[in-house]
């Protein structure tokens, strides 16, 4: 069994840290380097955990539970201007990167309204391409109740966060929070903080339905696996993005040009098979400087393998 | 700053309090505001915001926003009000010219062959934009997706009555009863 730990702390010896992580058959699911300060997210065996915190706090730094590792979540708003997006929507977006998880902030076009909100349909393949999304709305119970509807019809598990408590929309969405509505402030005082942590604990319970599925017909390959292989590739090794893989719960995101690398993301070999046979690799619906790779299930890639086999 | 809401919606009205006394406050604002009402009807949607302000807009001199004596040569200006001095500067430089103009620091100027009472009474803003910068957190305060807005003005007394598609006559004559409540001429 492996347990996702957050290391948090400074770059000085951190090469002793790779080193054990390596040693142990762990993974490193995420990567972050600034300035001096370094945080990695990895994934390590259950019973050489005691001996990868020991490494870590004789370096200097701190090694925190990640609930969220290996999630790459949106936090959308109904736009990014300063009435809707500023505040509640940063402080969710950092509670989340707090709890591992990798996240974007997404302000939707035609959002604003309540009579004349809209999403379209890039907007909602956009979102699918995440692991959950999160979404913000406002003050006004009959404007949370009809702006409701902007999240029918998207895939992934959704999280509606709200001032008030709405009404009669439990279909649209996986879980709701409230309490959260416009604000001109910050979310600093105790009560704002119990409440980011109630985001991150709905987020990470509607998550788990997900996980659960994966674990009774689970990936060909793990994701952070194919992250590993393709580390070496140098279009992604020189990638200046930050993050330029992130491990979702059935594949990545890899942040480089679809159609200059389909062909050898395609070919590269994942145990004996290519990539392409055990993966759906598709560009971002966002643009083509994104690719998403969608890991086959064993037995997807089993059902294709007789089909081909009775060919 | 003394704030009224009227409105069914009992978690959105608490926090359109604190949000404007809030947004408000942070746009430094609330102090010029006696009082202020909001009228949230989020179902129509239709929203009149009107405010009171403490006093109403006039025309700045020099001498309101600056320290002005008579000195050896000219007159000498002591800025008191920074967000003016570029305005001052300005009007200095246009009525004698920038040779007779010496800034000896940011606040401090010299104005060469120049009186007191007439550097004193040269008009730097003529309060038409502080009304525009009140109505300006006046619409941030309002939710975004209301973009069909009037406003009506007279005197210390600035509504503005918002909705998102069509503003219907009967909402223009809200938004006037309620000026008028406040105080406002109702020949807007």
């Amino acid at each position: 069994m492996f347990e996702v730990l957050m290391y948090d702390g400074g770059v000085y010896r951190s090469d002793e840290l790779y080193e054990i992580i390596d040693d142990v058959g762990g993974v490193v699911l995420q990567k972050n380097r600034s300035s001096q300060m370094l945080t990695v997210v990895m994934s390590v065996p259950e019973e050489d955990r005691a001996a990868v915190e020991a490494v870590c706090r004789d370096i200097g730094g701190e090694v925190r539970e990640v609930p969220l590792a290996g999630t790459e979540i949106a936090v959308v708003g109904p736009t990014l201007g300063r009435h809707h997006m500023p505040h509640p929507i940063c402080d969710i977006a950092e509670i989340l990167r707090r709890s591992g998880a990798v996240t974007v902030v997404m302000g939707m076009a035609r959002g604003r309204g309540k009579k004349t909100s809209q999403i379209s349909m890039t907007e909602r393949c956009i979102i699918d391409e995440y692991d959950g999304a999160i979404f913000m709305m406002g003050n006004f119970k009959s404007c949370v109740e009809t702006k409701a509807e902007l999240m029918r019809d998207i895939h992934v598990p959704t999280l509606l966060v709200s001032g008030p408590v709405p009404e009669g929309i439990d279909d649209t969405c996986d879980a709701i929070v409230t309490g959260v509505g416009r604000k001109a402030a910050r979310m600093r005082s105790s009560e704002e903080r119990a409440k980011l942590d109630e985001i991150v604990e709905a987020m990470e319970r509607i998550l788990e339905d997900k996980k659960r599925s994966l674990d009774e017909d689970p990936l060909f390959v793990h994701p952070a696996e194919v992250k590993t292989i393709l580390e070496g590739y140098e279009p992604i090794n020189m990638c200046l993005r930050p993050a330029p893989m992130v491990v979702h719960l059935d594949g990545l995101r890899i942040k480089i040009p679809y159609t200059e690398h389909r062909e050898y993301l395609e070919n590269v070999q994942v145990y004996g098979r290519k990539l392409g046979d055990i993966a759906v690799i598709q560009p971002s619906k966002i643009d083509d400087s994104s690719i998403v790779v969608r890991i086959k299930t064993r037995s997807q890639v089993e059902d294709e393998d007789r089909r081909r086999a009775s060919e | 700053m003394e704030i009224e809401i009227v409105g069914q919606d009992e978690y959105g009205s608490a926090a359109y309090s604190k949000l404007f006394d809030e947004i408000m406050s942070d746009l430094n604002k609330a102090v010029l505001i006696d009082r202020a009402r909001l009228t949230l009807q989020p179902e129509g949607p239709l929203f009149i915001f009107s405010i009171v302000l403490k006093a109403a807009p006039g025309p700045k001199t020099i001498g309101d926003v600056s320290t002005v004596r008579n000195d050896v040569g000219g007159a000498h200006v002591t800025i008191t009000e920074e967000r003016y001095a570029p305005d001052i500067l300005q009007e200095l430089f246009k009525k004698y010219g920038r040779q007779a103009v010496t800034q000896q620091t940011r606040f401090d100027l010299d104005v060469k062959d120049a009186k007191e009472d007439e550097v004193s009474a040269i008009v730097v803003s003529s309060g038409e934009e502080d009304r525009r910068e009140i109505m300006g957190a006046l619409w941030r305060t309002m939710p975004e997706g209301i973009k069909n807005r009037k406003t009506f003005m007279s005197g210390g007394v600035i509504t503005v009555v918002a909705t998102e598609e069509i503003l219907l006559p009967e909402m223009i004559e809200a938004g006037k009863a309620e000026h008028v409540a406040m105080g406002g001429s109702a020949d807007v």
